[in-house]
C-alpha cells in the first residue's frame, strides 16, 4: 500500500510541476504589471518602472524562459516564490491566507459531510415519504441556487436577527474585531464571526452529498447481499445499516475526497462575500493586479490540494472497499 | 381491499377462510413446514399480478421437496413468501407453519427469530449474494451472533472453521479472512451454504442454487448440499427449472405453472407417470445426455399466461395440445390421480394420460429431419471450415508506465479441427476453457493471425483485400447467446433482417421477398416484420437472430450458447428449428454450449476443450458413450439426468476445485491437477503426466475419436467418486 501511494505521489509531483510551469508561462506572457504601474499618478517613467520591477525580480525585459528559470531557481534553491508588484513577499502572504481559508472552510466542510451523508441515509430509508421529499427537494434547491445568492440570503437573515434583537449578535463580514482583550471576550468575538459564513457554506454544501448518498444507498438496499443478510435473521433496517451502508459509501468517499480541494481553492465567492481574505480571493485579485507570482502560487496550491485529494480518495476507497486493495 | 376484485370472481373470500381453518386443523403434526393456500399478489402499473395462487405442501423432516417450473411460474416468489422476504408491497395470504407455528403475519422483527435459525435459504447468484466489503469469516460469524448472542468469540470462530470445512473449502482457517471476491462462484456458493446451515436449520430453501455455475461445479455444490442435509438433518426445498438437478435429490416434486401447483407427487410418480400435459411436455422438452437415439424434442408452443387476469379455465389450456371445450370451463383443482394416493394432478384428463401415452404423440413432436448429406460419408463431403493450429495468447503485464510481461494466458493453444458440409460440430468445456475465444478467432479472421482459418476454401492468409474478406464473411454467420441484447431495440424486425441483405447489395424488391421467406423459414408470422424486438418473446427473438444469420445464405452458422437464455419449453422449439434448418438448407453448425444434453441432441461431432486445448474430439455418440479422457468422463458424469432411478445409482466423478488459472498451467498435461486418474496412479507413472504433454491421438480402432491422455480408462481415484445408493427408501 505504501509503495502504491508513493508511486501515485511521484506521478502527482510530476503533474503539479507541469501544470504550475504551464501556468507560469501563461501568466508571464499575459500579465503585464509594468503597464499597471504606468497608470499611477504621478506617472513614473518607463525606466523607473522597469527598475522597480527588476528589483522585485519581475524584470519585464527578460524573455519568459529567462524569467521562468530565475523563478524556478528561486523556488528550488531558497523556497522563494517571488514577490508581488506591490513588493509583498508571496511566501509570507500565502502563509497568512492559507490559514484564513482553512479556518473559514474546515468547520463547514466537516459539518457539510456529516449532515449530508446522515440526511442521505435518513431520506433513503424513508424513500418517497414526506421527510424524504422535503429533504431531497431542499437539496436540489441548494444545488440550483447560485452560492453567492444563498450566502447573501444568510447574511440578510443574520442582520434581521441582529435588528430584531436590537443588539449585534452576529458579524456578517470579517474575521475578528481588532483590539479585543484575549480570553472569553475574544472567544465570543470569534464565534460571532464564524457562525454566519459556516452556516451559509454548510447550508449550501450538504445538498450534493445528501443526493449522492441517498442515491447510492437506494441502489444497494435491494441488493442480493442485503437479502442474504436478512435471510440470516437481521431485520431490514439492520441489514441496510450493516451491509448496504458501507458499500454505498464507496462512491461517496471518492467524491468527498475530490470536492474538498475544490472548496479550499475555489471558495472565492465565500471569501469575497464574508470578507475573509483567503487564497480564493487572492487568486482572483492576482489576475486583476497583473501579479504573475501570486497567480502561479495559487495555481500551484490548487494542484497540490487536488493531488492530496486524489490520494485521499484512493486511500478512502481502499479503506472501505477490500476489492481494490493492492497486494 | 379493492385489489381483491380480480380474484374474487375465482374463489369467494369466505372459502379462503374456510379452507384455511380446515387446513390448520388437518395439517400433519409431524410436518416441519406446512404451507396452505399461499397466495401472493403484487400491485403493478397494469393492475394486480397474482403471482402465487394457492400453493399447498407439507415438508417432512429430513425430506427434500423439489419445486419445478419455468421462469414466472411463481416458484421463487413462493420461497421468498415463506421466508418473509417479499417487499412490503406484496400481499401475502394463506398459512405457513414452521413446526406448527404460524409465520405469515409476523412482523419483520418477529420473523428474524426464525430466519437464519430454523429456516434458512441459499440464493441463486453467489456472485452478488455476499457482501463484498466484509470477509467471509465475518459474514459466517454474523449468522451465529444473531441467534446466539452469548456465544464466545473463539467458539464462533471455531464453528465458522468447522462450517467451511464441512462445505469443502480447503484450508478453512486461513480462508476466514478472505473476501468474497477472492473466491470463485462455486466457492462463494459453498460459503452461502455454510451461512445457511450455520444454526442447524430445520428447513433449508435452495433457490436455483446451481443455475449460475458450470456443470462440474454444479456437481460439487449439489454434493455439498447433500452433505449439509445429512449433517443437519434439515428438510430441503429445492427450487429449480432443471428437471435433472432434482431427479436424484428430491423425495417429492411439485410442478408449478402460472403461479399454481399443477402436479405433485413422489419423484418417481412425476418422472415415470406424469398425468398433467405440462409435466409431460417439460420432461419431453429436455434432451438427454445419456440417450443416443435421435428423436425430436417436444416443443410447448405459446407463452405462459399473463397473471394480471384471473384464468377462467385451465391456465395451460392455450398451450395444451389435448385441450378441449371442457378445459376452458373453470380451472381444474389438484385432484388425486386415479382417485387415491398422494400423486395429484390438476387436469381433467389425468385419468386418460396414464399407461403408455407417448409424449411425442401428445405434443405432435415433428419427425426427425433428415439432411441430404446424412447419407454421404463424412470424408466425401466438402470442408466448410478448417482450423490449423490456431493460437491466441494474451500477454499478462504488470506495471503502470513500463509494462513488464510476467506471463502468457494461452486462451487458445494450438487448435485444429474441420467442419464438413451438413454437420454440426460442438465445442464443450467449462467457462474459461477457451470456447468463446475460439469463436472470436474464427469470426475475426485476419492475415496476421497465429494459425490458419480456412472458410469455404479461402484461407485467412489470403484475406488481405476487402473483397475476399467479404466473400469469406458471407459464408459464416453468427447467432448470439442473449437474443435481447443481440437485436437493436430501435430496429423493426424488417430492418434487422434487411441490414445484411443491403450489405450484400440486394435491391429493395428482392430484399422484401427474401425477408418474407426468412420469416416463414424460422416459424414467425411474415406480417410481424414491422414489430420491434421487445414485442416478441425470448424464443421468438432468438428465431429473429437465426433469421438474420441465415439472410445471406451462409454455409456455416456459428451458434454461441443459442438456447441457454431460454426456458426449457421454448428451448425445445428453437433446437428443433435448428435441426430442421440444418437438414433443409444443408447448413453446417459450429455450436458452443455448456449444456452437454443439448450438444448430444443436436451435434454430429464434438470437441472437449480444457485450458485452450482440445482433450478429446470425435463423433458425438462415440465420445459420449465411450469417453476416454478423464476430463470428458468427469464432465459427462457431472450432468444430472432427468431419471430418478438412474440418478440415485449413478457413479459420479466430482472434480476437485475449479478450473486452474491459465497462468498456472502445468508443464505436462494441463488436467493433471484435477485428474481423477492421475490421483490414483503410482508416482512412477504420474511423472509422465507431469513432464510430457499428451498428444491428441486416435483411439486404437479406426473410429472417429481422438483424445489426449496417456492413461485412458485408468482407475479412478476413490475419493473423487460418489454414489448415492438411496434407491430403497424412494420406492413408491
Amino acid at each position: 500500500m505504501l509503495k502504491y501511494l508513493a508511486k501515485r505521489g511521484i506521478t502527482y509531483v510530476v503533474m503539479i510541476f507541469l501544470t504550475t510551469s504551464a501556468g507560469y508561462f501563461l501568466a508571464v506572457s499575459s500579465l503585464k504589471p509594468a503597464l499597471l504601474e504606468q497608470e499611477r499618478i504621478p506617472r513614473p517613467t518607463p525606466e523607473q518602472v522597469a527598475n522597480s520591477m527588476r528589483l522585485k525580480g519581475l524584470d519585464p525585459d527578460l524573455s519568459p524562459w529567462e524569467r521562468y528559470v530565475d523563478w524556478l531557481t528561486g523556488i528550488v534553491t531558497r523556497w522563494d516564490w517571488g514577490r508581488s508588484p506591490n513588493g509583498a513577499y508571496i511566501n509570507a502572504e500565502f502563509g497568512d491566507r492559507v490559514w484564513i481559508s482553512t479556518r473559514l472552510f474546515l468547520a463547514s466542510i466537516i459539518l457539510t459531510l456529516v449532515i449530508g451523508v446522515a440526511l442521505g441515509v435518513y431520506s433513503a430509508a424513508r424513500q418517497y415519504k414526506f421527510q424524504d421529499r422535503v429533504i431531497t427537494s431542499y437539496s436540489y434547491l441548494a444545488y440550483i441556487v447560485p452560492a453567492p445568492i444563498a450566502y447573501f440570503l444568510v447574511q440578510l437573515g443574520a442582520i434581521n436577527i441582529n435588528e430584531s434583537v436590537g443588539d449585534r449578535i452576529f458579524f456578517v463580514t470579517g474575521i475578528s474585531t481588532p483590539g479585543i482583550a484575549p480570553g472569553w471576550a475574544q472567544f465570543v468575538d470569534m464565534v460571532a464571526h464564524y457562525v454566519v459564513p459556516t452556516v451559509a457554506i454548510t447550508l449550501v454544501g450538504w445538498g450534493a452529498y445528501q443526493i449522492a448518498q441517498r442515491q447510492y444507498l437506494l441502489d444497494n438496499v435491494n441488493a442480493d447481499f442485503v437479502r442474504t443478510a436478512r435471510a440470516k435473521g437481521l431485520t431490514r433496517n439492520q441489514a441496510i445499516a450493516r451491509h448496504a451502508l458501507r458499500v454505498s459509501f464507496i462512491p461517496v468517499a471518492q467524491s468527498i475526497a475530490f470536492t474538498i480541494p475544490a472548496i479550499f481553492a475555489g471558495g472565492f465567492f465565500a471569501e469575497k462575500i464574508f470578507a475573509w481574505p483567503g487564497v480564493g480571493s487572492w487568486s482572483i485579485d492576482a489576475i486583476s493586479l497583473q501579479d504573475v507570482n501570486a497567480a502561479t502560487a495559487t495555481l500551484a496550491y490548487g494542484s497540490v490540494i487536488f493531488a492530496l485529494g486524489a490520494i485521499l480518495a484512493d486511500f478512502a476507497t481502499t479503506l472501505v472497499d477490500p476489492r481494490v486493495r493492492v497486494q | 381491499m379493492s385489489s381483491e376484485t380480480t380474484t374474487g370472481a375465482m374463489e369467494p373470500a369466505r372459502s379462503d377462510v374456510e379452507r384455511l381453518h380446515v387446513a390448520g386443523l388437518h395439517a400433519p403434526t409431524d410436518a416441519v413446514l406446512s404451507v396452505r393456500d399461499l397466495n401472493v399478489r403484487f400491485n403493478s402499473e397494469n393492475g394486480v399480478v397474482h403471482a402465487v395462487r394457492g400453493v399447498d405442501f407439507d415438508l417432512m423432516p429430513g425430506k427434500t421437496l423439489g419445486i419445478v417450473g419455468e421462469s414466472g411460474s411463481g416458484k421463487s416468489v413462493t420461497s421468498l413468501a415463506i421466508m418473509g422476504l417479499l417487499p412490503p408491497t406484496a400481499q401475502v395470504s394463506g398459512s405457513v407453519r414452521l413446526k406448527g407455528r404460524e409465520l405469515l403475519g409476523l412482523s419483520d422483527k418477529d420473523m428474524c427469530k426464525y430466519r437464519g435459525n430454523d429456516l434458512a435459504m441459499v440464493f441463486q447468484d453467489p456472485l452478488s449474494s455476499l457482501t463484498p466489503v466484509f470477509t467471509v469469516g465475518t459474514q459466517i460469524v454474523e449468522a451465529l451472533t444473531i441467534h446466539h448472542p452469548t456465544m464466545s468469540r473463539t467458539a464462533k470462530e471455531a464453528r465458522a472453521v468447522e462450517l467451511l470445512a464441512m462445505v469443502g473449502i480447503p484450508s478453512p482457517k486461513d480462508r476466514l479472512k478472505a473476501f468474497p471476491h477472492e473466491f470463485s462462484g462455486g466457492m462463494r456458493q459453498r460459503v452461502m451454504i455454510a451461512i445457511a446451515i450455520a444454526n442447524n436449520p430445520r428447513v433449508l430453501i435452495a433457490d436455483e442454487p446451481t443455475t449460475a455455475l458450470d456443470v462440474t461445479i454444479q456437481a460439487q455444490v449439489l454434493e455439498v448440499l447433500h452433505t449439509a442435509q445429512e449433517e443437519t438433518g434439515a428438510a430441503v426445498v429445492m427450487i429449480t427449472h432443471d428437471l435433472g438437478v432434482v431427479a436424484g435429490m428430491a423425495d417429492d416434486i411439485m410442478v408449478m405453472y402460472a403461479g399454481k401447483p399443477v402436479e405433485t407427487g413422489a419423484v418417481d410418480d412425476i418422472y415415470y407417470n406424469p398425468r398433467m400435459p405440462y409435466t409431460m411436455g417439460l420432461l419431453g422438452a429436455v434432451p438427454r445426455v445419456d440417450v443416443a437415439e435421435k428423436s425430436s424434442l417436444v416443443p410447448i408452443e405459446g407463452m405462459p399466461p399473463n397473471l394480471l387476469h384471473a384464468p377462467t379455465g385451465c391456465s395451460f389450456a392455450p398451450r395444451c395440445p389435448l385441450a378441449s371445450e371442457a378445459c376452458h370451463d373453470g380451472e381444474p383443482a389438484l385432484a388425486p390421480v386415479d382417485g387415491q394416493g398422494l400423486h395429484r394432478a390438476a387436469c381433467i384428463k389425468s385419468e386418460a394420460l396414464g399407461g403408455d401415452v407417448d409424449v411425442h404423440d401428445v405434443f405432435a413432436a415433428p419427425p426427425v429431419p433428415v439432411s441430404r448429406f446424412d447419407a454421404v460419408p463424412r470424408a466425401e463431403r466438402s470442408t466448410v471450415l478448417q482450423l490449423k493450429d490456431v493460437r491466441k495468447h494474451f500477454p499478462l503485464t504488470r506495471g503502470a508506465l513500463i509494462k513488464r510481461r510476467i506471463g502468457t494466458v494461452k486462451a487458445v493453444d494450438g487448435l485444429s479441427f474441420d467442419i464438413r458440409e451438413g454437420e454440426c460440430f460442438s465445442i464443450v468445456g467449462e467457462s474459461g476453457s477457451g470456447k468463446t475465444t475460439t469463436l472470436l478467432e474464427i469470426m475475426e479472421f485476419h492475415a496476421d493471425q497465429d494459425g490458419e482459418v480456412v472458410i469455404g476454401g479461402l484461407s485467412n492468409k489470403q484475406a488481405a483485400d476487402a473483397k475476399t474478406k467479404a466473400k469469406m464473411r458471407r459464408e459464416l454467420q453468427m447467432v448470439f447467446q442473449d437474443p435481447t441484447g443481440a437485436l437493436d431495440p430501435r430496429f423493426t424486425v424488417y430492418e434487422v433482417l434487411a441490414e445484411p441483405l443491403q450489405n450484400a447489395g440486394m435491391d429493395r424488391g428482392a430484399i422484401r421477398k427474401r425477408i418474407m421467406e426468412l420469416m416463414k423459414l424460422v416459424g414467425l408470422q411474415p406480417d410481424h416484420v414491422n414489430r420491434f424486438p421487445n414485442q416478441f418473446s425470448g424464443g421468438q427473438r432468438q428465431r429473429i437472430g437465426i433469421a438474420r444469420a441465415l439472410a445471406v445464405n451462409p454455409k456455416l452458422v456459428v451458434l454461441d450458447e443459442p438456447v441457454s437464455a431460454l426456458d426449457v419449453s421454448v428451448q425445445a422449439g428453437v433446437i428443433n428449428l435448428l435441426d430442421h434448418l440444418r437438414a433443409e438448407l444443408g447448413l453446417s453448425y459450429l455450436l458452443v454450449a455448456h449444456d452437454l444434453s443439448v450438444v448430444r441432441h443436436i451435434s454430429n461431432r464434438v470437441a472437449v476443450m480444457y485450458l485452450g486445448k482440445i482433450v478429446e474430439i470425435g463423433a458425438v455418440d462415440r465420445v459420449f458413450d465411450n469417453p476416454r479422457h478423464p476430463y470428458t468422463r468427469a464432465l459427462l458424469s457431472a450432468i444430472p439426468v432427468p431419471d430418478p432411478q438412474l440418478e440415485r445409482t449413478r457413479e459420479r466423478i466430482i472434480l476437485q476445485g475449479d478450473l486452474p488459472s491459465p497462468l498456472q498451467a502445468p508443464k505436462g498435461c494441463n488436467f493433471a491437477t484435477r485428474c481423477p486418474v492421475f490421483a490414483a496412479l503410482p508416482p512412477a507413472k504420474q511423472e509422465k503426466c507431469l513432464t510430457l504433454e499428451p498428444p491428441l491421438e486416435a483411439a486404437a480402432s479406426a473410429t472417429d475419436q481422438q483424445f489426449a491422455c496417456f492413461f485412458p480408462d485408468g482407475e479412478l481415484d476413490e475419493d473423487m467418486l460418489v454414489v448415492h445408493e438411496t434407491a430403497d427408501h424412494h420406492a413408491p
